[in-house]
């Protein structure tokens, strides 16, 4: 640049100076508005939307998908459809490295790139539209992030409209303003503009398409317990679906009942002094995760072939310790379900399905030996078994009923020999609970609260009951 | 009273003079657009106090990260609202300064005599990112974990010295409690270091040549 043309620019600058403003306060004024804007909103983010808790580091999960910063996810995408390029795909670096790296040298090279010295916009056409171009490919490419390029049954399409959205279109926009410019020489500054505008018209519609058409698949968010309270609520429930069947619901057990293989094995007792003094975090954690292969429990970590996440394992370790190790003070917990009050009826939803999951479900569950019963859902408690049903509404004798309360069912072929043992085969539960088994059995299985609440009984009257018939009207 | 305290500081501090050469500056015609470098200032500060207090009980090793994390958020009075306000200012960190270069970018205030400005801007954009990767490691949990892998991973995808390159990130071929030690260390004591002293000099040449005027059709 030449001394005549920075002098031209320095006395331009004099002159908006003396009719602008003071830096204190006018400048000064708006900065701290927009600050203070500023902090209140994220006041206001960590207030109400707060941060995720997400699991712990579990090394050996390699199914995670790993999820970037959210500004980072456009160059995510990125790399996804550059890697669908056949042939060109197989060299990253070109896509990792030498792309943005080139992107961000000539941005940072523009002041020497762009010389020429005019600043207004209609004067600069060509840096401007190029730039918006890119802007909306990223902020494009980021909506698309979590579309996958390819769909469950094998289709390439969405890869390949993302390719022409996020990489085809801008491209081809940007070759053709820099022909326009250099080559072209005499396009109209019209001209221009509505190639950017049509281009980045396309690249949303396309996007808007794929979002669309192709739906981003559903991530099974699993809420992670962060409070010492959920942690223990959650180790109990892995607990009671994973360990209930060999060790028994309170970990009481010294002799396997009801397990295929293990029948009558002496173990030690788990909730026991004896184990819990020790074994520390750490071992009782590893013992979870590796199993005891040679005596008989399987591996239940993720590393070793199990279901368990290390959090899960963590948590499993935090329910032991609070509930059996007498060196730790357990919290006030949720009770398993809520208190029944006086002629209310219990309901599937809210009262058995807690119950059947700490007490039944680690041996109810497809793949253990159980007669075909499985208890997961409400459908299949009533309608599978051996002997189904094994529930009937208002059958006091329902085998179920009959098991739970301590009375094994002989085989009608053979009276001596037991067909169905008393459940669970490993200890019992409490008569409270199998108090609700009866009054949720007697009073026609209810699956929701709502039907429960209709076939309640309330004892004072306009307690909010809309009028059983049961209830004798009052005077 | 107060009169003679100022002018006993005046006479030592020379505030009279700085008065003059910082704040009773001419400006040409403010514009809103004209907020984003100072609010981006602004996200900087606010970073460095709240991740001063995170500091207080963030433990940056394998065992005791992610518990630590917890315990701010669970634990210590008003832990979650230091920590969201981190968290969601580093993400509006980089939205601002993006802007913010893309204001200077569209109006071309980059042009002479700005230049320097700008490649200074760009240090800062990079480093700006750079703390964005380097924190996203140390709550130690999954998402962190495996993000930072691929992140790497990518890094050690240059030819050549990419192995080295992954080598150093990692503190080893892989992620480990030396790759957490690095991260930290990175995130709150050398990459701030250096936004700080890029900010300086970003800071003296906006002084030194004034804000640039909003383009017209004359300029
Ligand atoms: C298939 C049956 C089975 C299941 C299911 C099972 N275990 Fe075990 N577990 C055993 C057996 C058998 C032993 C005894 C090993 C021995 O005698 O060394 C054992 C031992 C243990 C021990 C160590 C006792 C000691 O002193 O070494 C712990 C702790 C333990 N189990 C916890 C669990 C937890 C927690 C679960 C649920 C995630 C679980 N187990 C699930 C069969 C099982
Ligand atoms: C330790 C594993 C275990 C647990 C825990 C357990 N069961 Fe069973 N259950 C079995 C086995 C094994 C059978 C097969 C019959 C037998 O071996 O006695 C069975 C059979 C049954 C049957 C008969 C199914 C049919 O159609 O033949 C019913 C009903 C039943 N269980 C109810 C329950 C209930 C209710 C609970 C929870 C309170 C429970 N069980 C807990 C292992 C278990
Ligand atoms: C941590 C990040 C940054 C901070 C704290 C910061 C701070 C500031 C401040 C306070 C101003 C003056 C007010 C304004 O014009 O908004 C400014 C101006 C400027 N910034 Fe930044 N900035 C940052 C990043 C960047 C980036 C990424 C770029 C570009 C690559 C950049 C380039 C410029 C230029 C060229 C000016 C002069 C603008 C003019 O005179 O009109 N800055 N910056």
């Amino acid at each position: 640049m030449d001394n005549e043309t920075k002098q031209k620019i320095n006395k331009r600058y004099e002159r908006e100076l003396n009719r602008g403003e003071r830096f204190w306060p006018d400048s000064i004024f708006k900065d701290l508005i927009v600050s203070l804007g500023i902090f209140v909103l994220l006041i206001m983010l960590a207030t109400f939307i707060g941060v995720d808790a997400q699991p712990r580091v579990d090394p050996s999960d390699t199914t995670y998908i790993p999820r970037p910063e959210w500004y980072f996810l456009f160059l995510f995408k990125f790399l996804a459809i550059y890697g669908q390029i056949p042939v060109l795909g197989k060299i990253e670096w070109l896509a990792t490295v030498a792309v943005p790296g080139l992107v961000i040298l000539v941005l940072a090279l523009m002041p020497f790139i762009d010389r020429n010295p005019n600043r207004y916009y209609g004067k600069r056409v060509l840096p401007i539209s190029v730039m918006a171009i890119i802007v909306v490919d990223i902020v494009m490419l980021t909506i698309m992030a979590d579309v996958p390029t390819v769909t469950e049954n094998g289709s390439m399409l969405p890869g390949i409209l993302q390719a022409i959205a996020g990489m085809v279109i801008p491209l081809v926009a940007i070759i053709l303003l820099f022909l326009m410019t250099f080559v072209f020489r005499k396009t109209s500054t019209k001209t221009m503009i509505w190639t950017a505008a049509i281009s980045a018209i396309l690249t949303i519609g396309l996007t808007g398409g794929v979002l669309a058409w192709f739906p981003v698949p559903a991530t099974t968010e699993t809420a992670v317990a962060t409070t010492l309270v959920d942690q223990i609520s959650a180790g109990q429930d892995l607990y009671s679906v994973n360990c209930v069947e060999c060790h028994g619901d309170d970990g009481k057990v010294t002799k396997i009942e009801g397990v295929k293989g293990l029948e009558g094995k002496l173990i030690p007792a788990i909730n026991s002094t004896d184990v819990l003094y020790t074994l520390d975090d750490a071992t009782l954690a590893e013992v979870i995760a590796y199993g005891r292969p040679e005596a008989g429990m399987t591996p239940f970590g993720k590393a070793y072939g199990g279901q368990l996440s290390t959090s899960d394992i963590e948590n499993i370790v935090t329910f032991m310790r609070y509930t059996w190790d007498d060196r730790f003070e357990a919290p006030k917990l949720k009770p398993l379900y809520p208190p029944l009050a006086a002629g209310e009826v219990p309901s599937y939803d809210v009262h058995i399905a807690p119950i059947v999951k700490r007490y039944c479900l680690s041996c109810h569950q497809a793949g253990k030996q159980n007669n075909n019963y499985l208890m997961d859902t409400y459908d299949d408690i009533l309608k599978t078994g051996d002997q189904a049903p094994n529930v009937t509404a208002g059958d006091e004798n329902s085998t179920l009923l009959k098991v739970i309360e301590g009375t094994p069912i002989p085989d009608p072929k053979d009276p001596t020999q037991t067909l169905i043992r008393a459940m669970p085969p490993n200890g019992h539960m409490s008569p409270d609970i199998i108090n609700v088994f009866k009054l949720w059995i007697m009073n026609g299985m209810p699956q929701t609260a709502e039907d429960a609440a209709k076939l309640s009984v309330t004892p004072t009257p306009g307690a909010g009951s809309t009028g059983t018939p049961a209830t004798t009207p009052t005077p | 009273m107060w009169k003679n305290v100022y002018e006993w500081l005046d006479e030592r501090l020379g505030l009279n003079d700085l008065y003059k050469n910082l704040l009773d500056r001419p400006e040409p015609k403010g514009n809103w657009w004209n907020t984003l470098g100072s609010a981006a200032l602004f996200l900087f500060i606010l970073q460095g106090v709240t991740g001063i207090f995170l500091t207080v009980y963030y433990t940056p090793s394998p065992d005791h990260a992610y518990d630590s994390i917890n315990y701010i958020m669970n634990g210590v009075a008003f832990g979650w609202l230091i920590r969201g306000i981190h968290h969601w200012g580093a993400t509006l960190m980089v939205v601002v300064v993006f802007i913010h270069m893309l204001r200077v970018f569209v109006t071309a205030s980059f042009k002479y005599p700005r230049e320097l400005t700008w490649l200074i801007g760009i240090g800062l954009f990079l480093v700006t990112l750079g703390m964005g990767f380097t924190g996203y490691l140390l709550p130690w949990n999954q998402q962190s974990y495996w993000a930072t892998t691929v992140g790497t991973q990518i890094a050690g995808s240059v030819p050549f010295i990419g192995d080295f390159i992954l080598k150093v990130l990692r503190g080893g071929s892989d992620l480990s409690a030396l790759t957490l030690q690095r991260f930290f260390s990175a995130h709150i004591w050398m990459l701030p270091a250096a936004l700080a002293g890029l900010i300086g000099v970003h800071l003296y040449l906006i002084i030194k040549h004034g804000e640039s005027n909003f383009p017209s059709k004359e300029d």
